[in-house]
């Protein structure tokens, strides 16, 4: 059924290019009810009887390594999200060429759902560099400055040219790479071990991205469509952390410790450079951008302090921060789409004459802000009890100042936007259409009800905490 | 003990406001003044549902009962130790009593005051949903929904402060406000962290048993108090986090009324109530927030002396206010506190909403400079204003006698006589600054014609918070001969009368008193009478009391309502508005340390980090690379000459240096 | 009585030098393939001494190898030259340098 899952969705991708011109809007329904059908599908899963892995032999030497999709707790959560995001993300799309985009935009959801799904190191390293492909070709046919998809190639393959040597290394070294969710099978005391790990490190930090690799991010993150920003930044960049989660931590256990006291230092500079950055940025989509760098350190602060409610906390924000990280990236869409600026120095006063719009943006940006009751808060109150627990007193108050300063920056945002007097000089645009609100809603819908009983999603089993568990 | 099973209309008190938030929010523009009764009906229906509660449990309770027995029940649980539900107990029973019944209140005077503004129905909406976030505040049996209260309550509050969102003076009070709760959050997010890691529990209950069992090693104990009441100073508008309550006049006076002074802002006293075990086992803290409490009472009244803004003096009253509130709850007088968070819920909202009565009849003059000879004008107004100053001056019998008295008297029987004495000061200030208020308001002559400058107003447009550059919203849309009738705005504050005089009477009689019987399976024996603490009896210190606010009255009479004072009233202002202590008008210059302290430094930083670290230094140093690469290129690039016989020679040069290379190493 | 192995060597370093200062000095392309022949054959014949002397087939299996190459390599260096001299009419490689970096 997995397979199905994926290379099904890869299958369908490709018909959309056969769409004929004419249908171009037709070919947007088209990605709509593919993304609906693998959401569904996803949907009718049992968290507590996953379907069985599959799995099928594609080397035997010099190492063995399988094609193997299985669905594990964590993944589960993180496919829940990337199918719930391309269907909104889709409904969203309003751009030129439009089968081409869907088509693209559905082979981004296949390489994810495999490189979710994936078992296999080799398998996760091939699909790591496949999602880049369509995210590359969105940029260079539908941004406004193609120039920068060569630097988001270029960052993210240096990153994926590690992670594949990693996983060379380690298949001549151990023999097979088929290792993902089978637990601790590395000896502790290979010399080979830490160098593979700081590997695979350097790939997962660039892509989420943390402090000092994300000077791709803001840029990246502003050109891209609105649709495809949604995408990449809520599902993309949680590739990395999900790589920690589900390789670092059960295949390197004790050498994970070693690097802990720099990742926590990364993760809080993030943390904190982010919030300060977005304090000031004028492009709303940056504010998002470097918000998210902000977010994605607290998630790996939560990583590498190795306790039970951080790693929990750290599953439900990395869930919560995919929702109003797009909801956020396809209302400034929307501003952006009918003021044809997103500075927040440009625009003010749209609340008068588009009060939905309004209210979208502001649970969005509440949500983003860690609002008590919204998804968000859920996560930073796990993350932030765990790393207390964890002995990081200092660290947790420390998080705390970047939570005041996402509330000063997020409303900073939506009250430029919206509030204040209107700007007379800005065309008067009609309030959201109701496709746009639809294409918003399950986002929101999904933030409350994760605000209001995060248990679900923190819940899942999976071999990370039953690991976390037993070492302590 | 269910609450399932018990007090089946506890979810219909908690979600009949949240209800019709939804459903105004939802068909606002299809609903239009219809909102408004709407709204009314769905905060009636919680407080009937709060009484029926009530009785009921009385009823089921032991004989001669007054009130009910705690009982939560857990309803979800997120994870391990995070097990989340409702509680309903007399502390819980008061507030919602004062949250549902002023609050519905307040909704009728509202159908009144925002008559004809264009965000009607968006107003009830939000009113509405601050009900319902109010009511998730008290009726939490744990800090995490509690919290989700408190934090709600502040977006409520935001988005009310900012309500005419098009003055851009409403939207920073309104961030400011945000900002400033915010901190108060994540001040008790620190709490829940200590009480997870310490009980393993985030429930009132087993916080509360850990303190029983000395689970709190050392100072943790007070780190979590603090770290509490981090959260109830911003809330409460407590120095150093208060500077938002004035700015928060920006919202209408109804918001200002309901949840700048009746509710919202005494979030603070009732989470100390609600943790008092707590703070019993914590000496420390328990003197940390008397002493805070005791100096926001003090610095409150002394700021509100030199307000000219009508919600202003009230704002800053309603800080003082709150002070002493705090200050009863922080000394241990539980019962003392609660029972001034009572009272003041009454007097408070009657001010308010008198003043906007005022307010409105002036056409949004908030300036008292302006006003004036208001009594003969406006005798609904006059009589409503003097008994409520009156009540929040302590003057017996009224309703602040009783409460106020009990919590000055309580700070010396707990031994802090210095609070003792902040309190009696404090006292004759607000008699002082409240008597001004009415005498420059009602009494002389009117003033509203004559030229501002003549006052010492120096910019006119900018001197209220409010009266301002934009016109009012009001204007825009309806002229004023559509006004609502009057009585919709008068009949709440003649029911407000009842409380502001008479509730009080709820603490005669000492132990046998109604108010110790609601509230003492609360607290139990913290709040019994101790005998001969105290170096004077309760009637000697309220006599010393009312002679300090008589006094007060005395010297406002002196300045602002004798006749000679009144017949040039009109250079008497001038020459205050102009030789007004700067530290008074700039409120002791707390905005602009802050502003310097943290919010300059803080976008400094961004701006430094975002023009110059991240492009230059960081991305610089990829940018470096690349640079050195196609340096390294270039380098490599004069050698390809294209010569085949230089490359030649190359070649047989290299082999050359390999055979001689060999033979040198070859011959050792 | 056979010639010492030194004597091949020497032979076939002398020849090899020749070759080597025929590529570099002369300016010829068909000299210089010339040249190169030479080179060629000068380590053919050291293949070959060498192969005698350790009693080795090794060496005359490379010799043979080698002539293949090199009659494919004139072969091609030959067809190089005429496509040369179509599309310019000189016969000096230095004037020839498209592949300048």
């Amino acid at each position: 059924m997995l397979t199905a899952l994926v290379l099904g969705t890869t299958l369908l991708a490709f018909l959309a290019f056969a769409f004929p011109k004419s249908a171009n809007g037709a070919a947007k329904w088209y990605g709509v009810a593919v993304a609906l059908a693998g959401l569904v599908l996803l949907e009718l899963m049992d968290p507590a009887a996953f379907p069985p892995d599959e799995s099928a032999r594609w080397l035997s030497y010099p190492f063995a390594s399988n094609f193997h999709l299985g669905m594990g707790g964590v993944s589960y959560a993180l496919v829940q999200l990337l199918a719930t995001v391309t269907v909104c993300a889709l409904l969203a799309t309003n751009v030129p060429r439009q089968r081409n985009f869907v088509g693209l935009m559905l082979l981004l959801e296949a390489t994810m759902l495999g490189l979710f799904l994936a078992k296999d190191l080799l398998l996760f390293a091939l699909l790591w560099d496949a999602m880049l492909i369509p995210v590359f070709l969105l940029m260079i046919g539908w941004s406004v400055h193609p120039a920068t998809a060569w630097r988001y190639l270029i960052y993210n393959v240096a990153g994926g040219l590690l992670l594949l040597l990693g996983t060379a290394t380690y298949g001549v070294i151990y023999g097979t790479t088929d290792v993902i969710g089978k637990g601790q099978v590395t000896p502790i005391s290979d010399a080979w071990a830490p160098w593979i790990l700081a590997a695979f490190a350097v790939a997962f930090l660039v892509k989420t991205p943390v402090f000092p690799f994300h000077t791709w991010m803001p840029d990246t993150y502003a050109e891209l469509p609105s649709p495809v920003a949604a995408v990449v930044s809520s599902v993309q960049s949680k590739a990395g952390l999900y790589g920690f989660i589900a390789i670092g931590l059960p295949l390197f256990t004790a050498w994970t410790h070693e690097f802990a006291t720099v990742m926590i230092v990364l993760g809080t500079i993030g943390l904190l450079y982010g919030a300060v950055i977005a304090l000031v940025a004028d492009d709303a989509k940056k504010v998002v951008a470097y918000s998210s760098l902000s977010h994605l350190g607290l998630i790996l602060i939560a990583i590498f302090v190795f306790n039970d409610y951080a790693l929990r906390g750290a599953v439900v924000y990395i869930v919560a921060h995919g929702f109003f990280s797009a909801a956020m990236f396809l209302v400034i869409g929307y501003v952006e789409t009918r003021e044809e600026t997103r500075l927040v120095s440009r625009i003010g006063g749209l609340a008068r004459g588009s009060p939905i719009l309004a209210g979208a943006m502001a649970i969005a940006a509440l949500a983003a802000l860690g609002l008590p009751g919204l998804a968000g808060f859920a996560g930073e109150l796990f993350i932030l009890t765990g790393v207390y627990q964890a002995g990081y007193a200092w660290l947790a108050a420390l998080a705390l100042v970047a939570i005041v300063l996402a509330a000063a920056y997020m409303l900073r945002v939506y009250q430029g936007f919206m509030h204040g007097p209107e700007q007379a000089d800005l065309p008067q645009r009609p309030d959201l259409r109701p496709l746009e609100i639809v294409a918003v809603a399950p986002l929101f819908l999904a933030l409350v009800l994760l605000g209001v009983n995060p248990g679900p999603v923190a819940n899942y089993p999976d071999q990370a905490y039953t690991m976390l568990a037993e070492k302590r | 003990m269910g609450i399932e099973g018990q007090y089946p209309l506890l979810f219909l008190i908690w979600l009949a406001p949240f209800a019709g938030a939804i459903v105004i929010w939802a068909l606002g523009p299809k609903l239009k003044s219809w909102s408004g009764p709407i709204g009314c009906a769905a905060i009636g229906v919680s407080f009937v549902a709060t009484l029926a509660s009530w009785a009921d449990a009385v009823r089921s309770g032991p004989a001669g009962a007054t009130t009910v027995v705690g009982a939560h029940q857990t309803m979800v649980t997120w994870i391990k130790g995070f097990a989340l539900g409702l509680l309903w107990d007399p502390l819980t029973l008061v507030w919602t009593l004062i949250i549902t019944g002023v609050g519905f209140l307040i909704h009728f005077y509202s159908m009144g005051y925002m008559h004809g503004d264009r965000g009607y129905p968006r107003f009830f909406a939000y009113m509405n949903f601050f009900v319902f976030a109010m009511l998730t505040l008290v009726l939490a049996d744990n800090f995490v929904v509690l919290l989700v209260g408190w934090g709600l309550v502040g977006l409520a509050s935001f988005f009310l402060i900012g309500f005419w969102f098009e003055r851009p003076s409403a939207v920073a009070a309104a961030t400011k406000a945000f900002v400033m709760n915010v901190v108060g959050d994540v001040g008790i997010l620190f709490a829940i962290f200590i009480l997870v890691a310490v009980v393993g529990s985030v429930s009132f209950a087993d916080a509360f048993a850990g303190v029983q069992a000395h689970a709190y090693n050392g100072q943790l104990l007070f780190i979590a108090c603090a770290a509490l009441f981090v959260g109830c100073a911003a809330k409460s508008a407590q120095v150093p986090l208060h500077s938002w309550l004035p700015d928060a006049m920006e919202g209408p006076t109804p918001v200002s009324a309901l949840i700048h002074a009746a509710t919202m802002v005494t979030a603070g006293v009732y989470l100390i109530a609600r943790c008092w075990p707590m703070w019993q086992g914590s000496a420390d803290a328990r003197e940390l927030v008397g002493v805070i409490g005791g100096l926001t009472a003090l610095l409150g009244a002394i700021l509100g002396i030199g307000q000219w803004d009508i919600k202003r003096i009230l704002a800053y009253s309603t800080m003082s206010q709150i002070g002493y509130m705090i200050m009863g709850v922080g000394v241990g007088a539980y019962d003392g506190g609660v029972l001034h968070f009572f009272t003041h819920a009454f007097f408070k909202a009657q001010l308010f909403l008198t003043a906007g009565i005022v307010i409105h009849a002036l056409h949004n003059e908030q300036d008292v400079r302006r006003m004036g000879g208001l009594r003969a004008r406006e005798p609904f107004a006059f009589w409503s204003m003097l008994v409520a100053t009156l009540s929040i001056c302590g003057f017996p019998p009224l309703a602040g006698f009783f409460s106020k008295d009990a919590v000055v008297y309580e700070t010396l029987v707990k031994g802090h006589p210095v609070l003792y004495a902040i309190g009696v000061l404090t006292a004759g200030i607000t008699a002082y600054y409240m008597f001004r208020m009415v005498f420059i308001t009602f009494f002389g002559t009117y003033r509203g014609e004559i030229d501002p400058s003549s006052l010492g107003i120096r910019h006119p447009e900018l001197a209220g918070t409010s009266a301002g550059l934009l016109k009012h919203p009001h204007d825009e849309a309806a002229p004023h001969e559509e006004h609502a009738p009057a009585w919709l705005m008068t009949a709440p504050v003649a029911v407000l009368f009842v409380g502001t005089i008479f509730a009080g009477f709820l603490d005669l009689g000492g132990t046998n008193s109604f108010w110790y019987g609601l509230l003492q399976p609360v607290f139990g024996a913290t709040i019994a009478p101790v005998e001969g603490a105290a170096p004077f009896s309760e009637l000697a210190s309220s006599a010393l009391v009312f002679i300090v606010v008589l006094a007060g009255i005395g010297l406002a009479y002196l300045r602002y309502g004798s006749t000679a004072a009144l017949r040039d009233s009109v250079a008497r202002l001038r020459n205050e508005s102009i030789r007004m202590f700067p530290l008074l008008t700039n409120a002791f210059y707390f905005d602009a340390a802050i502003d310097a302290l943290f919010v300059r430094p803080s976008r400094a930083f961004g701006t430094f980090f975002g023009v110059v670290v991240d492009p230059l230094v960081i991305d610089g140093a990829v940018r470096e690379a690349r640079v050195s690469a196609l340096w390294l290129g270039h380098l490599f690039r004069s050698f390809q000459t294209g010569l085949v016989r230089a490359y030649a020679l190359t070649i047989v040069f290299g082999a050359a240096a390999f055979i001689v290379y060999y033979a040198v190493v070859g011959a050792h | 009585m056979s010639v010492a192995l030194a004597n091949y060597i020497a032979l076939s370093a002398v020849i090899f030098m020749i070759g080597a200062a025929g590529v570099v000095l002369r300016r010829n392309p068909l000299v210089m393939l010339m040249a190169i022949e030479l080179m060629w054959n000068a380590a053919n014949l050291a293949f070959v001494a060498y192969a005698r002397a350790s009693m080795n087939n090794a060496g005359h299996i490379f010799a043979f190898l080698v002539i293949t190459v090199a009659a494919a390599e004139a072969a091609i260096g030959l067809a190089i030259v005429v496509i040369v001299f179509r599309r310019a009419e000189f016969v000096d490689v230095d004037e020839v340098s498209v592949l300048k970096g």
